[in-house]
């Protein structure tokens, strides 16, 4: 009985365009949708990270046995963050440790190789990857 | 009333952008609402810290070492302490430390570890949330 019913449906080829095309629809549709859905949830994730950065210079520390400034950076906000730059006096400055990159509650130290001057005040400028400025001004002791 | 019911029902045309129009209302109100939704968060948070206030009233040597540090939370809201610094012109050092202050309330932090300098200083606390008091002496 089941033989004979798979076969009939089998042998009759009426109304496969419409069912192909509705499948096919389907399949398109829903693919948009995931695609749609997907950007959704990047875009809102991206821009609440950048909503949630938050970060606090615990100390800045004109160094003269190394000749370096050293910024205490601690991550205070909801998202980790990545220091992409930094600026003394608005010029672009290399800089190393492991607060280049800090998870959120942790702590670090930032060291910038520039040159300074006992009793002049100097704008430091760090910039996170996502856009965030923690900037100020700092007089060398 | 049954005529339009009945009318709703004969008529398909236009449903698929109804549908459409349903499913990117969805994902607008979704994306709106999260995004509205974390930053009353982050406001939240900002008003906390600036709501935030202490002082230092006192930092005094201990014999034969360690410091005392006295802390007012003159703020509305209750604060978490996480480090002190002791700092000169040679050497900025940095000691965890875990101290909760109710608002208005005064304590008396002792440390028998930390060494303060010999001349001039500046001591700071750190709060949680990322505000600071700064005692300095001469």
């Amino acid at each position: 009985m089941k033989k004979k019913i798979f076969k009939r449906f089998l042998r009759d080829k009426r109304a496969i365009t419409p069912v192909l095309s509705h499948l096919l629809l389907t399949v398109v549709a829903v693919a948009i949708m995931s695609l749609a859905t997907s950007a959704t949830f990047v875009i809102t994730t991206n821009m609440k990270e950048t909503m949630g950065e938050r970060v606090v210079v615990e100390d800045v520390w004109f160094n003269g046995a190394t000749g370096t400034v050293n910024v205490y950076l601690r991550n205070v906000g909801k998202a980790d963050i990545q220091i992409s730059g930094v600026y003394v006096n608005h010029v672009g400055q290399s800089f190393n440790g492991n607060a280049s990159r800090l998870q959120v509650n942790k702590q670090g130290w930032l060291s910038i190789a520039c040159s300074w001057e006992a009793g002049k005040a100097y704008y430091i400028d760090i910039v996170t990857n996502r856009g965030t400025h923690i900037a100020d001004y700092y007089k060398a002791p | 009333m049954r005529t339009i019911t009945r009318l709703l029902k004969r008529e398909k045309r236009g449903i698929s952008t109804v549908i459409v129009v349903m499913l990117s209302l969805v994902l607008v109100v979704i994306i709106v609402g999260n995004v509205v939704l974390w930053s009353y968060q982050m406001n939240q948070v900002d008003l906390e810290r600036t709501q935030e206030t202490l002082t230092i009233a006192n930092v005094t040597r201990m014999e034969p070492a360690g410091l005392s540090i006295e802390v007012k939370n003159t703020g509305a809201v209750s604060l978490h302490l996480v480090a002190v610094w002791v700092s000169d012109s040679t050497e900025h050092q940095r000691y965890d430390a875990d101290v909760f202050l109710n608002a208005g309330e005064s304590v008396t932090y002792n440390r028998t570890d930390i060494a303060l300098p010999s001349g001039a200083f500046l001591a700071k606390v750190v709060t949680e949330r990322g505000n600071m008091a700064v005692f300095s002496e001469d």
